[in-house]
């Protein structure tokens, strides 16, 4: 049985946001919508100061409030241990959102089509795309994906459902890592299976220090962080993201 | 005495008079919802972004704003009828018949509202509808929201309803007029025979039975709704269910208390809506502040004092933060009601106008108390550092929810127009 | 592989163009209730269709052109990946590489050519042209100007890419003069390198066996460091300090080493030089010094005599033989002495390095202290720490090779752009010469292999000329040293009686160069700029100079081109790329090898003997029946093909384009480490005195340069306040710049998905320091700089951003912002160049830009 699981290296990480560019391109998500989030932050005063990085995609909770709430079955947790949100069947009640100590839910406030960075409907780039909106729209995510055969990949979807990190469902089951894990130019993310006793994720895993992110909500993630640290009460986020959605 | 047909001894200029402010009253509600509508329209083609409402976390909003706080609002009203009701016939507390009709009309009214809500708070909501009759999922606490409070409990109060409507409507049905065919189908061949009545008692009696544990069960779920995501600093409270049902009662009663004096006025049954109505009715609703004020001052004892950082942020923000003049405003309005019903409690002199005011006061409180419970925990709620947050509402939200107060005053309007509240007369005269 | 998003979405088109209101109405309407069903038709009914490949090609972006695989459907790009096999990058990317697929299909890039139509100096009004009509223009107003004199035809480029054959061939066939960006960037640390220890680089260590690096003003998460642009160096310092490597970050921002910094040593800006010197008083006080090396591959046994010339006999400098007792002609001593004083011929004779242990006596740790705004403990902890670490005397054995091993380094790039950057990075590569470490394993490099740059000679012997100069005012009083500095040139082109120079440019030709949006100080280009009395643009996208300034735009293609040949090693591993073309250009954009071939051909300069195709097959080493026939205009791809078939690859291009790099293996020991190289250090002297130097003083003064000019001008490194702390007090904090991760110089911000995550400019402060201003985080404040010659100020409004990694007395701020020329570029603040400036005080000694200039900061409400 297939259990897949990330760690993140936070002795490695650069903060370099290259994981967050992979992730829009490759999922095609709308202006704003960032499925993985790098955060920068500090903590203590000059010159006794600590700059920390920490990439935050979904944590692919195994007990996972956002699918506990879910009223309609939308958000579901698969036996491989993505967590997926299914955006035909999800009504927008965004109580996802709310359910999610880690704040990785996305909402489609308005039309994705129009929410796309430039105009795209310029005659010259039509020639070009086909009209495909935006110009690198990746189409394995409207394919149908795992057991379930539920449309559970990519973002930008449609107007009005909620969205998050799929762990790049559409690339995993090609055998592909995520699209953050690949492009990390120092390898700090490790994607794996951890129920392979083989898979070199549990190099990282079992001989490293290790935390989880907000153990107390009791969440139990799959997503673990060797090294670094876990954001302390006075961490202070700098050089926030634009994440302005377009209505 | 006479069984003469209401309204008695009454000029038909008065009569005129006060159909015309009746009329205008309709006709200005109508245009407000008009808007809300439009207003409901555009939201459906440009997306929930023409709301205030934007994503927890690197959106920096509320994903949940004004329109859930509404809906908490309107199903709280909800309860309050429904029990009044159910408490009146239980109780026998006949002279409360009166009320007792208007509370149900409340009730159903309401949670009308309250459903029409939470469909415009949905990014999908044809698919709201569709999928959550295809897909419920029990153990959701929005599927408690959604089914047994909206569902299950609306058809309750509407079956309640309609038995006692029937009854008005059979009497009705007795006299010439151009609503006698209505009030004739209506009652359906019920002709309030003694027998009939009998049965009707009865029958009325066991559902009222029924329904006050069915609302507890169902109002507790909404307050679940929040109370239990850990996710959520100043939501993860056992006090949400029970705090959230006490105010409810109180929202309730004090809307209650409005209606009631504004038919007492409008229809002349100052004989039938007597002081001992409104005293019953202010006792009530003192015994709900009370007890809400209670569970208040307990959270903010729990909140400050043993809270983690989280916690900490969230009083913060309510106390001397951003939110604190929501948050005293609220308070006072709940705080100051409650102090001069116990004054009046204790000099046993219920004015009609005190209570009226109380109850005013009272719902304007509740508002801002489900608006505090909904939105601080979202912006200034993160876990991880991400940064305080912010929301306010749009025109669309305040024209959606004031469509939906609009569409609350018809409807009522209507009811009353419809069923005019006499069925009373007709026991004052059986018993007398 | 299934759907086709160009069908699926042509179905979309229609329904939104209202094409099929019906279609239109009952998939809204489907959508509506499940959504996206129309999609899933779609992708049902062209399932069939859909082609998927990948091609391969190199980021566009990035100055080490990190090798890439674009995933394309029916030809279009949909997403870059690293290429796996590429030894800079092993499959990765950064950012910047990620995001560039915005890029190529932006509907603003420049879609055709474009002739001015309005005024200069203002945002331009354009009318398309024709490419014939453009060439035409351009060629006519060139050659107009090179009849008459070649020089005064300028072409400028900036931070342009892979192999500068084709654009240096077109100088030289078309006997023009050149200017690059390179005055803004590093040169004076190469400048400083070239002259010292004669590779062209500034200072990187061996991150292979290294164990101690100071990592001198290296902006470690976000930019380059030496030569690379970024994400090679992160790597290789990772793998160092997986083996314990310890990271020393010399820095005012700590921002810049993120977690990656074991101590922080907070510096002054500015103020490198005098640290670096205390280091090497406390090495010799501690007696970490390498004499071997010194008295071998260095002038610092050459004894100085008093006027600070090297005491000669028949023109060969003279060390002390120990053994001899006597001095003897460098090089032939059996025992040169490094550390003495005689008299010879009645003259007091000292060796430079004993003359040097003077210069720094009185540079204490508690000096330096002061000076720097540091810690005396701590710099006496950094320099033991260097000292013990560099394991003087050790030599291990690399791929089958003894190499003297001296684990320790610096890294330094950019922040060698300070009013004493030349002195201070001398001083800096003075310190691992003091322990051996330069060309040693583990030790101190500045380039990828041993290879000794034609400078090191010509920088030595510089003629010093009389007016009238050349506008770039080459081999004059002011500059003998000189980078060639777009600033100066602007000041010149002010007041060129100033300068004593006669001729001015008038054509100029701008290759991926963009004063106005990258350069300080813009307003000396605005000033300028428009005395051209021609300007043309070559660019896939409009910029700041080109929109003020240009009067013809040739649009060239962003990634959808060929260029090369281009580097794709790491430092250890050799391997050559090309860039690709992952699609046709797009729009009538041209590769800019197309470009100048036939801009060459309308000039007619292109064919036969001198001309363009003569010059490429020069520069690229094509010969014999590889070589470029002179008579006929190649298809570019042929010119590489012609290229890969030189380089021995059977296939030609080919090779390439199925494996997008070249790996030729491993660099070996002899070729990287000086020590080993045959002949050691490239045989050259390591300049450790600067004797030269002090002559162009001296030759300075005799023809009456000023003070500031000839006052850096000195055998060691030397101290001296800075111009900038001339500035009234209230100008209290020193404003500097630095590079972000997301951004690339003057050509980024305008790629959404980069703004999305680094939006804008701001203003870097310690809360303290803004607190004590009342002024709150997020705030827009006004910053005003003052020129302390001068007496000018400028100002320029962003937003205070709260920084704990700062020093108090410092502000920064990032430089890729304050452009208007693209519609996304434009409202994200300003760029700290609108208040930098050049010209006395504010230019290095080598005619290189400083990057410092005292400002005072207020709420902007407060102010103006
Ligand atoms: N304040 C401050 N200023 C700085 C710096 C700093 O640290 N602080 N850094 C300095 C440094 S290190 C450097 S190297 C300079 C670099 O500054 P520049 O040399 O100007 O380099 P860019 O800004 O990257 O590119 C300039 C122009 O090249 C054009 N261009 C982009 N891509 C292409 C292409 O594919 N083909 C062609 N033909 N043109 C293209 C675009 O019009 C762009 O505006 O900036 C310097 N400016
Ligand atoms: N993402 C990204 N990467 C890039 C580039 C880019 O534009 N974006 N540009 C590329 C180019 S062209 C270059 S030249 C390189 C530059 O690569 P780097 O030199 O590593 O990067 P900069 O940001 O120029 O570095 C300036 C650093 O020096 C510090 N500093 C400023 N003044 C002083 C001082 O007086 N003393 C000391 N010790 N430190 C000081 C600043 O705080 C900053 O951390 O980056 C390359 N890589
Ligand atoms: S790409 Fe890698 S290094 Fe960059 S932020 Fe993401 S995880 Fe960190
Ligand atoms: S991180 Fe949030 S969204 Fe992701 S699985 Fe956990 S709870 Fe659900
Ligand atoms: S927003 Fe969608 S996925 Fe989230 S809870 Fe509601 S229905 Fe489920
Ligand atoms: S796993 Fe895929 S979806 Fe999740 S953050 Fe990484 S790239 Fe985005
Ligand atoms: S490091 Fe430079 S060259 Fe490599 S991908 Fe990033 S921008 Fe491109
Ligand atoms: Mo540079």
């Amino acid at each position: 049985m297939t259990k897949y699981a990330m760690v993140i290296d936070l002795d490695r990480c650069q903060g370099c946001r290259a994981c967050v560019e992979a992730c829009k391109v490759e999922n095609n998500t709308p202006q704003g919508a960032m499925w993985m989030h790098v955060f920068r932050f500090e903590e203590g005063t000059y010159p006794r100061t600590q700059v920390s990085f920490l990439p935050r995609p979904c944590q692919h909770c195994d007990n996972a409030p956002c699918v506990k709430v879910c009223p309609v079955g939308a958000r579901f947790k698969r036996e491989d241990g993505i967590v997926l949100t299914d955006f035909d069947r999800c009504i927008g009640c965004r109580y996802c959102e709310l359910a999610c100590p880690y704040g990785v839910n996305v909402f489609n406030w308005s039309e994705p089509e129009d929410s796309y960075y430039l105009d795209w409907s310029d005659v010259d780039i039509l020639g070009v795309t086909g009209g495909a909106v935006p110009p690198y729209k990746n189409p394995d995510l409207e394919l149908l994906h795992g057991e379930e055969q539920r449309r559970t990949a990519g973002g930008g979807h449609l107007k009005g459902v909620v969205e998050k990190c799929t762990f790049c469902v559409h690339r995993v089951e090609k055998g592909l890592r995520p699209a953050c894990a690949t492009t990390c130019p120092v390898n700090a993310i490790t994607f794996g299976d951890t129920d392979d006793p083989d898979d070199p994720i549990h190099a990282k895993l079992d001989t490293r220090d290790r935390f989880d992110l907000l153990p107390e909500a009791g969440t139990r993630p799959r997503v673990h962080y060797v090294g670094g640290r876990h954001p302390g009460e006075d961490a202070r986020q700098v050089e926030k993201v634009d994440s302005e959605v377009s209505s | 005495m006479s069984t003469g047909i209401a309204p008695i001894g009454e000029s038909s200029q008065v009569r005129d008079q006060r159909h015309w402010v009746f009329r205008t009253v309709m006709g200005l509600a109508a245009a407000v919802l008009a808007l809300g509508v439009f207003a409901y329209a555009y939201e459906v083609s440009n997306g929930l972004g023409v709301t205030g409402m934007r994503d927890v976390g690197l959106g920096g909003g509320a994903t949940w704003g004004m329109y859930i706080g509404f809906v908490v609002y309107f199903v709280g009203v909800s309860f309050a009828g429904i029990t009044v009701a159910a408490l009146i016939r239980l109780l026998g507390l006949d002279q409360l018949r009166a009320v007792g009709r208007m509370a149900e009309v409340l009730t159903v009214v309401s949670l009308v509202l309250g459903a029409l809500l939470i469909i415009a708070d949905l990014g999908q909501p044809l698919r709201g509808v569709v999928n959550l009759f295809l897909y419920a999922r029990p153990q959701s606490p929005f599927f408690g929201t959604f089914t047994l409070v909206i569902a299950g409990y609306l058809f309750a109060s509407l079956v309640y309803l309609y038995l006692d409507s029937r009854r008005d409507a059979a009497v009705l049905a007795r006299r010439e007029g151009p609503l006698q065919w209505l009030h004739r189908f209506v009652a359906a061949g019920y002709s309030d025979t003694p027998a009939e009545r009998e049965r009707h008692e009865r029958a009325s009696f066991w559902l009222a039975v029924g329904i006050i544990p069915l609302l507890v069960m169902a109002t507790s779920t909404l307050g679940f709704v929040f109370g239990l995501q850990v996710g959520r600093p100043g939501w993860f409270s056992a006090l949400q269910a029970p705090a959230f049902v006490t105010l409810a009662a109180a929202s309730g009663l004090g809307l209650l208390i409005v209606l009631a004096a504004l038919v007492r006025h409008a229809g002349h049954h100052e004989e039938v809506l007597d002081h001992d109505v409104f005293a019953w009715l202010g006792r009530f609703l003192l015994g709900a502040l009370l007890v809400y004020v209670y569970f208040m001052i307990v959270e903010l004892l729990t909140a400050t004092y043993t809270a983690g950082p989280a916690e900490q942020r969230i009083s913060e923000a309510l106390l001397t933060g951003r939110y604190a003049p929501i948050f005293w405003t609220s308070a006072g309005l709940l705080v100051a009601p409650m102090l001069a019903l116990l004054a009046a409690a204790v000099r046993r002199t219920w004015s009609v106008g005190l209570l009226v005011l109380a109850g005013v006061a009272v719902n304007l409180g509740a508002i801002g108390k489900r608006y505090l419970i909904v939105v601080p925990s979202q912006t200034e709620g993160e876990l991880l550092p991400y940064g305080a947050g912010a929301y306010s509402p749009t025109w669309v939200e305040y024209s959606v929810v004031g469509g939906l107060f609009a569409l609350g005053v018809l409807l009522i309007g209507l009811y009353l127009w419809l069923f005019p509240v006499v069925g009373l007369r007709e026991e004052v005269s059986d018993h007398a | 592989m299934s759907a086709t998003t160009s069908s699926s979405s042509s179905i979309k088109r229609r329904t939104f163009l209202g094409g099929s209101a019906a279609l239109g109405a009952a998939v809204a309407g489907r959508q509506y209730l499940f959504g996206g069903l129309d999609l899933v038709e779609a992708a049902e009914e062209a399932s069939l269709e859909a082609v998927e490949d990948q091609v391969v090609t190199t980021c566009w972006i990035g100055k080490q052109d990190c090798g890439m695989l674009a995933r394309r459907i029916d030809g279009r790009v949909v997403k870059f990946d690293g290429h796996p096999a590429n030894p800079r990058n092993y499959g990765t990317l950064c950012p910047k590489g990620q995001a560039q697929i915005v890029s190529i299909y932006d509907p603003n890039r420049i879609k055709t050519p474009l002739i001015r139509t309005n005024a200069k100096g203002e945002t331009g009004e354009w009318r398309t042209a024709t490419w014939d009509e453009a060439l035409e223009l351009v060629a006519s107003r060139v050659n107009e100007v090179r009849e008459r004199n070649p020089k005064l035809v300028l072409w400028q480029k900036g931070r342009s890419k892979a192999k500068d054959f084709y654009d240096r061939a077109f100088v030289d066939a078309a006997g023009i003069s050149k200017l690059g960006h390179g005055a803004y960037c590093s040169d004076t640390g190469y400048r400083a390198l070239e002259y010292t220890i004669g590779l062209h680089g500034v200072l990187h260590p061996d991150f292979s066996h290294c164990q101690y690096v100071l990592s001198w003003g290296w902006n470690i998460t976000n930019a380059g460091g030496n030569k690379f642009c970024w994400l090679t160096w992160p790597r290789l310092m990772l793998a160092a300090r997986d083996r314990g490597m310890k990271i020393v970050h010399i820095d005012p921002r700590l921002r810049s080493a993120g977690p990656f910094a074991d101590e922080w040593a907070p510096i002054r800006p500015g103020t490198d030089l005098p640290l670096a010197l205390a280091l090497c008083n406390l090495l010799i006080e501690k007696g970490y010094v390498d004499a071997e090396y010194l008295t071998t591959y260095t002038n610092a046994p050459y004894l100085v005599q008093p006027d600070g010339t090297f005491y000669r006999v028949d023109g060969e400098p003279q060390v002390w033989d120990t053994e001899l007792g006597a001095a003897v002609p460098a090089g032939t001593a059996t025992a040169p002495e490094l550390d003495g004083a005689h008299t010879i011929d009645g003259q007091e004779l000292v060796t430079a390095f004993a003359a040097f242990k003077a210069h720094v006596a009185d540079k204490t740790a508690d000096w330096a202290a002061d000076v720097c705004g540091l810690d005396a403990d701590q710099i006496e902890r950094i320099a033991e720490d260097y000292g013990a670490n560099a394991l003087i005397g050790s030599t291990i054995v690399v791929d089958g090779v003894e190499v003297p091993h001296r684990p320790v380094g610096i890294m330094a790039y950019h922040m060698a752009q300070q009013e004493l950057g030349f002195q201070a990075l001398r001083a800096m590569t003075m310190l691992s010469m003091l322990v051996g470490a330069v060309g040693a394993a583990g030790g101190q490099t500045a380039d990828f292999t041993w290879k000794i740059d034609s400078k090191y000679d010509s920088l030595a012997s510089v003629e010093i000329k009389d007016p009238p100069y050349d506008f770039t005012l080459k081999n004059s009083k002011y500059f003998p040293i000189n980078s060639g500095y777009p600033g100066i040139v602007a000041h010149v082109m002010q007041d060129p009686e100033r300068f004593g120079v006669e001729e001015l440019p008038e054509v100029c030709i701008l290759h991926h160069v963009n004063p106005l949006g990258s350069f300080p100080d813009q307003k000396a280009f605005l000033d300028s700029y428009g005395k051209f009395s021609f300007v043309a643009l070559i660019s896939p996208f409009m910029n700041e100079t080109g929109d003020y300034f240009a009067d013809v735009v040739l649009p060239s293609a962003t990634i959808e081109k060929y260029e090369g040949p281009i580097s794709a090693s790491d430092g250890y591993i050799d391997a050559k790329m090309l860039r690709l073309p992952p699609m046709e250009p797009l729009f009538e954009s041209k590769g800019e090898i197309d470009i100048y071939l036939d801009l060459c051909e309308a000039m007619g300069i292109l064919y036969g003997e001198g001309g363009y195709l003569e010059e490429i097959n020069g520069r690229l080493g094509l010969e014999g029946s590889d070589a470029l026939p002179l008579d006929a205009k190649p298809a570019v791809r042929d010119i590489f093909d012609r290229w890969s078939r030189a380089q021995g690859l059977e296939g030609g291009i080919e090779f390439f384009e199925k494996n997008g790099v070249w790996v030729k293996g491993p660099i070996p020991p002899t070729k990287r480490y000086g020590y080993v190289a045959d002949p050691p250090f490239g045989g050259v002297v390591h300049r450790f005195y600067g004797e030269e130097l002090l002559g162009y003083q001296q030759t300075m003064r005799a023809k009456g340069a000023t003070e500031i000019y000839w006052q850096d001008y000195t055998a060691w490194p030397t101290w001296r306040p800075l111009t900038m702390d001339r500035s009234p007090s209230e100008y209290d904090l020193i404003l500097i710049s630095y590079k972000l991760i997301e951004q690339k110089q003057s050509r980024t911000s305008f790629i959404p998905l980069l703004s999305e995550i680094a939006p804008g400019a701001r203003l870097d402060i310690n809360p303290a320091t803004a607190r004590a201003k009342g002024i709150a985080d997020g705030q827009e404040v006004v910053v005003e700089s003052q020129n302390a010659i001068t007496g000018e100020t400028r100002q320029l409004r962003t937003v205070a951003a709260y920084c704990e990694a700062i020093r108090p007395d410092v502000v920064g701020m990032p430089h890729h912002f304050g452009l208007w020329a693209h519609p996304v570029a434009k409202d994200r603040g300003p760029s700290p160049n609108e208040i930098y400036f050049t010209g006395e005080g504010y230019s290095i000694q080598t005619a290189d830009q400083s990057f410092h200039v005292k400002v005072r900061v207020t709420a902007a409400g407060g102010a103006s």
